[in-house]
């Protein structure tokens, strides 16, 4: 039996193989080479780490996409876990009404979502403009997208848009729990809160931890958003305010893509030691007879 | 993996651009009536920005001969580096190059010219030097790089001091002529009339309108790739100085005249407008368009001086055209943008096809003349901006690194938040040398 599940298993992954190394594995081994080298292909050693972690927008970038990852991903969290239980206890077609609602606006393309929060967050257009003014203080547009809003902001607009598909998935990992063992858990006498918290919440743990390591890496590779809030607000929000967006001018204004890579190849670290430190803690691909 | 979000933007811009592109690829088929084998033909590529479109599309429509395709993009505004990244990719590939392009930032040139995007063409020689002389000479010299005249600037943009002659005479006001008597009258109007302003300190362009009149030191190139950047100097501090009560007692606003909060606030039938510093191309075009200001109330006077010293103004863009080393077609090239600046069927006319303030004199003169009769104004603003031409301070060079992103960023998200100008200064300053140092310059501050 063993030996048969690796070529059947290869099947399913042959369609996508070619892909993942076009525009996954070769990218990735061609921005290391770049990273490592100078203009004209000499090897630099860790030179290009050096000149761009000394570039004065370094550590603010790297400081704004981490503090947005921290609250985007608590928010992940907290509301996709709790929401997928809350839902997963009522009755079917009020659940499957409200999944939907929550996966509309993952269906919008990424720049078309933060055009529509350009109006939401201008005070003047916004329908939740009471909510700017007392929330953020905010009475124009500027003040809404002040430097000390701007992680929360992104990551408002970043859930927003992601959480309705993660709902949809958790809702699916909640399916798979027998529905005996739910039973049981009452029988002994268990109520509802103790059944999500108890019973549910640490058979989600795989799926909260694959969540959280897909997330992590989009969250460190934050671009779209805070590049449209630049060009919308004239500038305000600065063109290299996340790490991305760095490696993006270092690229195309000053033609150095060889700092660029670095700092590619410095987000991929980053996604790489978060995933382990997500997996290692979780036990994501610990099996059953472990 | 690493490159997932930015393919994401890639994409969708590409679409966008593509849309835009699509959109406006206007082509003029072809061509019956054969003129004089002199006429330009054969096809050309210019990319544009949105105000500049009208011309090129009028191009097309009068040069049957010449197959015009036009890209519309954001123009480089604000300090946008949209060229940089297309002619990087465009220099990588070895192919796809513009004939022509216009930008909205003055300082585009100076990279562009140089390594290692090396794009701009020199004019001198192609261009006829009969319509050259036409341009004044600071203008010629904010084109030339290393000796090559490598850009025509489509308008001049120098600054004035547009007045509301209808609120003014309304409250009893003198037009201020120097920037003391400016201030004062900003404490009067916060006193007698809150609400109503005399300028703003929010647009990304900020710094050239209020720093760059009282000749403040931080764009100054003093030697070959050494800029001078000095935001301690005396005429940046005093100049802050004096903005700062006016800022905190409301009577110049700290939001950019093009966001729809600044169009309601100070806009429309009741506008709230009574002065503002601004460019040329400001005239009816922002007051009537934007602002929506009616008729009959702006006019122009000249920019204000401090004390009694010599009258030196600022300036806000006059974007170039540029043509490429690399065109196949210079003659179309150089066709074009000699109808988009000299023409008069363009330039002769203050409208869509010629907001700003013709850089070609013998189409200056005609459009002030256009001007000064339009009844929009209340009283011909022609003659000061004539005058404020040959003021700009030349002490503010045009360097390869955009300013705007640093004031935008630094300075007026604090002012937003209600901190003084005075106490941005250094973060002002701080911000342009790094700027400047990462752009490859070395930094001075005498």
């Amino acid at each position: 039996m063993r030996g048969l599940r690796v070529p059947r298993g290869a099947a399913f992954v042959l369609a996508y193989l070619p892909f993942l190394i076009l525009f996954g594995v070769a990218p990735t081994i061609y921005a290391l080479d770049l990273a490592f080298t100078d203009a004209n292909g000499g090897w630099v050693g860790f030179h290009n780490f050096v000149r761009t972690y000394e570039d004065f927008r370094f550590l603010p970038a790297f400081k704004h996409i981490l503090l947005y990852t921290v609250v985007w991903l608590g928010a992940l969290m907290v509301f996709v876990v709790g929401l997928a239980l809350l839902l997963h206890g009522r009755a079917n077609r009020v659940s499957s009404a409200y999944r939907f609602l929550f996966y509309i606006p993952g269906a919008l393309a990424g720049a078309a979502a933060v055009v529509i929060w350009l109006f939401m967050l201008d005070p003047t257009v916004s329908p939740a403009s009471f909510l700017l003014h007392h929330v953020l203080g905010a009475d124009i547009f500027a003040q809404s997208i002040a430097p000390g809003n701007l992680p929360y902001i992104f990551a408002m607009i970043a859930f927003w848009t992601g959480a309705g598909a993660w709902i949809v998935v958790m809702y699916g990992a909640l399916n798979t729990i027998p529905p005996d063992l739910e039973e049981a858990a009452r029988i002994d006498g268990a109520g509802a809160f103790t059944i999500a918290f108890r019973l549910k919440l640490p058979l989600m743990r795989k799926w909260i931890a694959y969540m959280l390591i897909l997330s992590f890496a989009t969250g460190t590779q934050l671009f779209v958003e805070p590049e449209l809030v630049q060009h919308a607000s004239f500038g305000l929000v600065p063109d290299t305010w996340s790490a991305n967006q760095l490696a993006y001018q270092i690229a195309f204004r000053y033609a150095d893509f060889n700092g660029a890579a670095a700092i590619a190849v410095d987000l991929l670290a980053l996604g790489l030691v978060g995933a382990l430190i997500i997996v290692t803690r979780s036990g994501l691909f610990r099996t059953e007879d472990d | 993996m690493k490159a997932k979000r930015p393919h994401v933007a890639l994409a969708s811009l590409a679409a966008v651009a593509a849309a835009a592109a699509a959109l406006v690829a206007v082509s003029s088929g072809g061509a019956s009536s054969a003129n004089a084998s002199a006429t330009p033909s054969g096809s050309i590529t210019v990319w544009v920005d949105a105000v500049r479109l009208p011309v090129a599309k009028l191009y097309v429509k009068t040069h049957p001969k010449v197959h015009v395709k036009i890209v519309l993009y954001d123009g480089d505004g604000n300090g946008a580096t949209t060229m940089q990244t297309k002619i990087q990719l465009w220099n990588r590939a070895g192919k796809g190059w513009p004939d022509v392009v216009f930008t909205e930032q003055a300082n585009d040139p100076v990279w562009m010219a140089q390594a290692p995007y090396n794009f701009a063409k020199n004019l001198k020689g192609v261009f006829p030097a009969s319509l050259i002389a036409g341009w004044p000479a600071p203008s010629l010299s904010q084109c030339t790089v290393n000796g090559r005249l490598v850009c025509l600037q489509d308008n001049l943009a120098q600054e004035v001091l547009y007045v509301n002659k209808k609120l003014m005479t309304k409250f009893g006001y003198q037009v201020p002529k120097t920037w003391q008597q400016y201030a004062a009258l900003g404490a009067k109007v916060a006193k007698e009339h809150p609400g109503y302003i005399i300028g703003t300190l929010g647009d990304s362009y900020g710094h050239w309108l209020y720093l760059w009149p009282d000749s403040c030191p931080i764009s100054q190139v003093v030697a070959p790739n050494t800029v001078r950047i000095n935001s301690a100097d005396v005429h940046c501090t005093r100049m802050a100085k004096l903005l700062d009560p006016l800022l905190a007692n409301k009577s110049v606003s700290t939001v950019t005249i093009f966001s729809p909060d600044f169009a309601k606030a100070y806009g429309g039938d009741d506008d709230k407008i009574l002065l503002m510093p601004g460019p040329t191309w400001y005239a009816k075009d922002i007051f009537g368009g934007t602002l929506k200001v009616p008729a009959g109330e702006m006019t122009a006077a000249m920019p204000l001086r401090w004390n009694n010293e010599p009258l030196t103004t600022g300036q806000v863009g006059g974007g170039p055209w540029v043509v490429s080393d690399h065109t196949k077609n210079v003659a179309a090239a150089i066709d074009f943008v000699k109808f988009s600046t000299t023409s008069f069927a363009v330039k002769r006319k203050p409208g869509p096809l010629s907001p700003g303030y013709p850089s070609y004199g013998p189409a200056a003169t005609l459009w002030l003349k256009n001007l000064n009769r339009d009844p929009y104004f209340a009283a011909p603003p022609g003659a000061a901006m004539k005058a404020a031409a040959s003021l700009v301070w030349k002490g503010w060079s045009m360097v390869t690194y955009p300013d705007q992103p640093v004031w935008s960023n630094s300075v007026v998200t604090q002012l937003v938040a209600g901190k003084s100008l005075s106490d941005q200064l250094s973060a002002l300053g701080s911000g342009l040398s790094n700027n400047a140092k990462a752009a490859g310059y070395k930094v001075v501050s005498k």
